[in-house]
């Protein structure tokens, strides 16, 4: 758990202004001798609470991108990335997108955003008809909605909907071994964890009927205060929690949770404990815990998700993110298209895109596919697991099983009018 | 900060004042026309989009503004939830072309008719209260409101707002689908409402809400019903900080909880600050300057909290007042607005 | 709504132990900083809205203080007295400036220091949360009384909070000192024509505050998230306790802190969904028929 002294983050703060100063100048004097650099923007958030979103999404692609352009970039044109914050705020990533594509000169958008900024950001591409990739947002309804998705957007980045069918698989056969009956659920009041939760319960009571759901908590967003909330799933007894609970609020969560010693009487299934800067926050880890896998280097268990893990923390003294892996993801795919066509142009690239399949060390059978149905991605591995007090942080990863997920998808489709 | 205006002037009353009333009124109708004419020619003279977007919402930040500066400024009301009709403008305009496709103006209509009587039932129960107590329950109410956005996730979409677009279908020949018909809409809404507010302002209402500002047991004592004044000042207010709302929805095509939050509260307040509470195009010009400010911070550093910060300190603690508060001590103009 | 559970709550000893000592630990801590609100705007007549970022300060300056000694007597003293000593020179340079201003004023500067410690700390301290973890002091399985469980560190919790609520009391009640601070709350001129330091009693009184601010974040910091940002939640909840007990009432904040922390406790387990609207709705009703507070004087200012 090595964190940047100040003084190295203001060294590094200070090379990053140096450098982003002479981006933004243009440094005229390379661009003459080379060809037009591809300008790709990207709005993120780079501020505020959820501050690591946008810097961990840009370690990533600027990592992916400076091996793209250290190979030769696209016939001698590299890519230069255009990064703007947009605080976290939707107006501002529709702004700022529009400014990006509009003034600035960028043909393609690499969205980085939330799933509110997401959403901003469709609506400026759905009017000025640029291409754009969504890496972070994973709320279902932007891809699987007919009225929302358009040609020209795609998403790369984990669907809330996977892994929910993918959990509930997890946990219902927990629940058949060990008769875990009686499930409470503490997730945070928002769009993502109302979605989630329901969608978990919903397939943890068709995978395992005799589920009883005995009481729901809601905690708002990045409240600081758990007790009321640990105290009532101690009073309600249940055999086992879940927990969409993430960063901070889960560190917390976790924190409060353990001086009232309720990790040792029931059974945990969060979502998403297998983040480093959450394993490396909490201090009091309880071991058992049962998570589902945002990053973490051991899964999948290949020496390539281990070399990139390394590689990103070597060059950024940092674990990389779910975020991380996502957008190296997508500049995967945009860079392999643009070599496919041999083009910057959205359309082409976009045709290339749908039904691609990419190597990966995030896939779970190595590979990722971009559904062309829908334009976004599948086949990325998910799985669960349980918690260990230190590195490696999680073991007995059982990975979720792609064709029953695809199955249950289509029919939750159907349900909800998709299709 | 707030002007204290000269409370003996009762224009209105008297043949001159009528007069003289009718001359400024008529002075205003030309700086509008004028103002109209210079921003509707600009896109042949610019043709840069990011001007146009710029000057879109400038002009819902422009209306919102000033019409908090009608409580502000005017009324001497300090609000601290006047991003409650910023939201509830955005969300009922874009909820109704969303759901019933009715065409933009009927929406527009319906629209500020809304914040009409959300301003009605939140004013009358806070006017009553006296300076910080006013400002704590306007606070209150705003959170209210943005909880029930956040909450009703079936109507609002919830936290991630309302996605999916919003339908412009052309009315009138203009197709708000256009980006030089959308910014001629939003700078034409924009003249509108500046003079109407201007307008209200400068007439017997805009003075006696001024003369309660300054001393409401006085004007109490002159018979005028204090409580009144103020609720259809909160009114108004609050249905032309409906319309700037609408016009960022149109901008943005959609509806977000941020719009409500109290941070768009905040901003309206520094525009204020920055622009001048004394003159009428103070919050204007603070708008102007807020927005050219915050689009540029962001290309430089992450760290806008520190830079915003350190601008607000200053004109709080060393200019002690506005642009616009500037330029007309320098024009020796000493009558306040 | 669930009112058969919260039935059935009140049947149960121990869940009435539990949820009345996790009503109490949550009011502990609003009680710190809130009383420090309260007393900073009955002395000195303004609303410090950046009451918040001094929690935050404080729950940074014990974190930072714990990862480096060890010692959490040192984290809360670092997180005290450091905010302390901000306060004051707070109040010297800046706050003084907008005594006399208008409420608008006094917003602007203390949203402004808001922005800009939310990015200072950001800077000194990265913007991901960072977790303080509880001191091994308190590492033990959780007290039982009558039934119900009581954590070991809530229980110190709550026992320090009750001594500085003693410790408020007796000296603003019982000591010269206290009476010269009412004093100069209700009529800053005369006490100052009778020869007392107004302005350095101000000083004091602000630093007073902003310890309590600090000092309940020193001790928040081991059991919650440390980020930017997250002077917020507490400075609003504050508020609603300070005017539900009265602007200017130490015994006013006590027993609205009390108030609150029982209403989100038994809340959760009956009406989970409108514990937030329903402190709103008592702030509202409050403000619209007993503007002044449950405790509070009618407001000479």
């Amino acid at each position: 758990m090595t964190e940047p002294t100040s003084i190295e983050r203001r060294r590094l703060l200070g090379a990053a202004t140096a450098s982003g100063a002479l981006a933004a100048l243009g440094a005229p004097f390379v661009s003459r001798a080379q060809a037009k650099p591809i300008k790709i923007g990207m709005p993120t958030i780079l501020s505020g609470r959820v501050a690591q979103l946008g810097t961990s999404s840009r370690n990533a692609v600027m990592m992916e991108v400076e091996k793209f352009n250290a190979a030769g970039g696209l016939g001698g044109r590299q890519i230069e990335m255009v990064v703007r914050d947009s605080k976290g705020q939707p107006q501002e990533a529709a702004r700022v997108s529009r400014e990006l594509i509009n003034s600035d000169g960028c043909e393609i958008l690499f969205d980085c955003e939330a799933s509110s900024g997401a959403f901003a950001v469709h609506e400026v591409v759905r009017d000025l008809g640029v291409l754009c990739l969504h890496n972070i947002s994973e709320t279902s309804a932007l891809s699987a909605d007919p009225k929302i998705r358009i040609p020209n957007a795609f998403r790369t980045a984990r669907q809330g909907i996977h892994d929910s069918i993918a959990g509930a698989n997890y946990a219902a056969a927990i629940a058949k071994a060990k008769k875990l009956d009686r499930w409470m659920t503490c997730s945070p009041d928002y769009a993502y964890g109302r979605d989630t939760t329901a969608e978990f319960l919903e397939y943890l009571k068709t995978f395992h009927p005799g589920v009883e759901v005995a009481g729901e908590a809601w905690p708002k967003l990045f409240q600081p205060d758990y007790t009321e909330v640990v105290t009532r799933l101690l009073q309600g007894k249940p055999q086992a929690v879940y927990s969409c609970l993430w960063g901070g609020d889960l560190v917390s969560f976790i924190d409060q949770g353990n001086i009232y010693a309720l990790f040792g009487q029931t059974q945990f299934f969060t979502v998403n404990m297998a983040d480093y800067t959450t394993l490396t926050a909490v201090k009091n880890l309880p071991a058992g815990m049962h998570t589902g896998n945002r990053y973490v280097k051991v899964f999948p268990a290949n020496p390539g998700n281990a070399a990139w893990g390394d590689a990103y923390f070597a060059k950024y003294k940092e674990y990389p993110t779910n975020w991380s892996w996502e957008c190296q993801l997508g500049m995967q795919f945009l860079t392999t298209a643009m070599k496919k066509t041999n083009s910057t142009d959205g359309k082409k690239i976009a045709e290339a895109l749908r039904g691609m399949k990419v190597d990966s060390p995030f896939g779970a059978d190595g590979t990722i596919t971009m559904r062309g149905e829908d334009q976004t991605i599948i086949g990325y591995a998910t799985g669960w697991g349980t918690t260990l007090a230190q590195d490696p942080y999680v073991k007995d990863v059982q990975a979720g099983d792609w064709k029953q997920i695809l199955q249950h998808e289509a029919e939750w489709k159907k349900k909800k009018g998709y299709v | 900060m707030s002007a204290r205006g000269d409370a003996m002037s009762t224009p209105g009353a008297s043949p001159r004042g009528r007069v003289r009333r009718a001359a400024s009124s008529g002075r205003d109708l030309l700086v509008a026309a004028a103002g109209l004419a210079v921003l509707v020619v600009l896109p042949f003279v610019f043709s840069s989009p990011l001007l146009l977007d710029f000057m879109i919402r400038l002009a819902a930040f422009a209306i919102y503004a000033t019409s908090l500066n009608i409580l502000i400024g005017y009324g001497g009301m300090v609000s601290f939830g006047h991003g409650m009709f910023f939201g509830a403008g955005a969300y009922s305009f874009a909820l109704l072309m969303q759901k019933t496709g009715v065409s933009i103006p009927v929406a527009i209509v319906g629209s500020v008719a809304y914040c009409a009587v959300l301003a009605l039932v939140v004013g009358v129960i806070c006017v009553r209260l006296k300076e910080i107590y006013f400002s704590f329950l306007t606070l209150a109410f705003q959170m209210l409101v943005h909880s029930v956005i956040i909450s009703w996730v079936t109507l609002t979409g919830g936290d991630q707002g309302l996605t999916g677009g919003i339908p412009r279908p052309p009315f009138l020949g203009i197709d708000l689908g256009e980006p030089r018909p959308m910014y001629w809409f939003a700078a034409t809404v924009a003249v509108l409402c500046l003079l109407a507010m201007r307008h209200l302002m400068q007439s017997p209402f805009g003075y006696t809400l001024r003369m309660v500002r300054d001393n409401a047991e006085r004007a109490q004592f002159l018979g005028i019903q204090v409580a009144r004044i103020r609720l259809a000042a909160f009114v108004i207010a609050g249905c032309f900080g409906g319309i700037g709302g609408m016009l960022m929805a149109l901008f943005v095509s959609g509806a977000f909880p941020e719009f409500a939050y109290w941070t768009t509260s905040g901003e309206a307040v520094f525009m204020i600050l920055m622009g001048g509470a004394a003159r009428f195009l103070g919050p204007a010009t603070g708008a102007v300057m807020l927005l050219l400010l915050s689009d540029l911070i962001t290309r430089f550093t992450e760290f806008h909290g520190i830079v915003l910060g350190v601008t607000v300190l200053v004109f709080a603690l060393v200019f002690r007042r506005g642009v616009t508060d500037f330029i007309a001590q320098a024009l020796g103009r000493s009558r306040a607005a | 709504m669930d009112p058969s559970a919260l039935a059935s709550c009140f049947a149960s000893l121990s869940c009435v132990v539990t949820q009345t000592t996790s009503g109490l630990i949550i009011g502990a801590l609003l009680f710190l900083v809130a009383a420090g609100l309260t007393l900073i705007f009955g002395v000195l007549g303004v609303v410090n809205f950046t009451h918040g970022s001094f929690y935050m300060l404080g729950a940074y300056f014990a974190y930072s203080a714990y990862v480096a000694s060890g010692s959490f007597a040192l984290a809360i003293a670092a997180g005290a007295l450091g905010v302390a000593a901000f306060g004051l020179v707070f109040e010297r340079v800046f706050m003084r400036r907008v005594y006399g201003s208008d409420v608008l004023m006094q917003l602007l500067v203390c949203y402004a220091f808001i922005l800009i410690l939310d990015d200072v700390v950001k800077m000194v301290w990265g913007p991901e949360f960072k977790s303080m973890g509880v001191p091994d002091a308190f590492r033990m399985p959780p007290v039982s009384v009558a039934g119900g469980v009581v954590p070991a560190f809530y229980l110190f919790l709550i026992g320090a909070t009750a001594v500085i609520a003693l410790a408020l009391w007796v000296v603003l009640v019982k000591t010269r000192l206290g009476k010269v601070v009412r004093a100069a709350a209700i009529n800053p001129q005369m006490t100052s024509a009778l020869g007392v330091n107004t302005g350095a009693i101000y000083g004091a009184v602000f630093a007073v505050g902003s310890l309590l601010a600090g000092l309940a974040g020193a001790l928040a910091a081991p059991v919650r998230s440390v980020a930017p940002g997250m002077g917020f939640s507490i400075l609003i909840e504050s508020f609603i306790v300070t005017v539900i007990g009265g602007m200017g009432s130490v015994s006013g904040a006590l027993v609205g802190a009390l108030l609150i922390g029982l209403v989100r406790s038994f809340g959760s387990i009956g009406f989970p969904l409108f514990v937030e609207g329903i402190m709103f709705l008592a702030m509202a009703v409050i403000l619209v028929v007993k503007p002044s507070g449950l405790l509070g004087r009618e407001a000479a200012r």
